[in-house]
């Protein structure tokens, strides 16, 4: 009777061993989990995107310095042309300033030279 | 006629006196010449100028003050078109040397500088403004012929011509401005400002001597030199840079006799010239 029992006990547990074996071996635990295909799409489209974002921000900082300085400059190019606008102006409204020589001192004739004067 | 001939100041000194023995006034006028150059010149360390513009402050010459009181007339009457503070916008333009020593073209880019510092002369004590310098290339030589033809006119009438900027004592002396014009000037002084000598290439730009304190640049004109004549070689300086500045239709309104040159050639003849 207690033979019969320990026999029925073992069997049992043997086959649940069996079972839990099985079990194990079908769930192929060193097996790479399966990857959604559009997921990996996704990633390397992620990836393309930030790659283009950083070369865009690039660009664009590039741009934006050379902007800057292109505008840097062509406003002092017009503070420039203002400012001598102005002073030039200002000459020409003010009296001569120097004494010129009297009529008489000074008359065109067609004679040759004895000295001349150039850009001293 | 008596003429002397020699170098001073980077040019050609021409002296003419009618005497028939002058020998000792074309010594002075010489002299003056030589004088005013080591106390005048910006390249000269030594000189009264470059001492100034190394110190700021200094007790100079009645010459050097003269002549510096003379720019400062002259910028004060011209709103600031002639400025003796410039020295800083030649220099950063390339002609820092003696012209002679300035490389003709290089790949070097050039800079411009602030013009119209302050300036204060108080008896022989000159105070230039901290960050500015004194130039008087554009006054010195018309300066300095003056000195000389006070030097050689009591041998007679006389003219002396510094490298194109002439004064004159009596008589009359025929002074070619261009190959068809020819003035006869019996007083004065007579001067001629350009783009047409001077000038040299930076970075593949054209440039020359003669800076619009405004921009602290070369100026830009549509004149390619003006010729003018004053009362004396000095106030003729101040003139031809102005006039060759303010461009032809200003220059031509002025009343200062002058000549005028494009920069095809033409000529223009002004201020009662005829």
């Amino acid at each position: 009777m207690g033979s019969g029992l320990g026999r029925w006990y073992a069997s049992a547990a043997a086959l649940l061993l069996f079972f839990v074996a099985w079990a194990a071996v079908a769930a192929r635990p060193w097996a790479q989990p399966a990857t959604d295909p559009r997921l990996a799409q996704l990633d390397v489209r992620a990836t393309a995107l930030r790659r283009e974002g950083v070369l865009v921000q690039t660009i664009v900082r590039q741009r934006w310095a050379t902007y800057r300085v292109r505008l840097a400059t062509r406003k002092h190019e017009i503070a420039v042309a203002q400012a001598r606008q102005r002073r030039l102006a200002a000459a020409a409204a003010a009296p001569p300033p120097v004494a010129a020589a009297g009529a008489a001192s000074v008359r065109v004739v067609t004679l040759p030279p004895l000295t001349i004067t150039r850009t001293s | 006629m008596l003429r002397r001939t020699f170098r001073a100041m980077g040019t050609e000194i021409e002296l003419f006196v009618e005497a028939d023995e002058a020998d000792a006034e074309l010594d002075a006028a010489e002299h003056e010449f030589h004088r005013l150059e080591a106390l005048l010149s910006r390249f000269r360390p030594e000189s009264e100028l470059s001492r100034l513009n190394r110190a700021g402050s200094l007790e100079v010459s009645a010459d050097t003050a003269r002549a510096i009181e003379l720019a400062l007339t002259a910028r004060a009457n011209t709103g600031g078109v002639f400025d003796p503070t410039v020295h800083d916008a030649v220099a950063a333009a390339g002609y820092d040397r003696s012209f002679e020593l300035v490389p003709a073209d290089t790949a070097a880019r050039t800079g411009t500088a602030p013009c119209g510092g302050r300036v204060r002369v108080d008896g022989l004590r000159v105070e230039v403004e901290p960050g500015f310098h004194l130039d008087l290339g554009g006054i010195g030589k018309g300066y300095a012929a003056e000195c000389a033809a006070e030097a050689l006119a009591p041998a007679g009438p006389c003219l002396v011509n510094a490298g194109g900027d002439i004064a004159v004592r009596g008589g009359e002396w025929r002074i070619g401005v261009e190959e068809s014009v020819t003035l006869a000037v019996s007083a004065g002084g007579v001067a001629t400002s350009g783009r047409d000598r001077r000038r040299w290439r930076r970075g593949g730009v054209e440039l020359h001597h003669l800076i619009d304190p405004a921009t602290g640049a070369p100026a830009e004109t549509d004149l390619l030199r003006a010729t003018a004549v004053a009362e004396d070689a000095t106030q003729a300086e101040v003139a031809a840079k102005w006039l060759f500045l303010l461009g032809e239709e200003e220059a031509a309104n002025r009343g200062v006799p002058c000549v005028l040159v494009r920069p095809d050639g033409s000529i223009r003849l002004a201020g009662g010239l005829a």
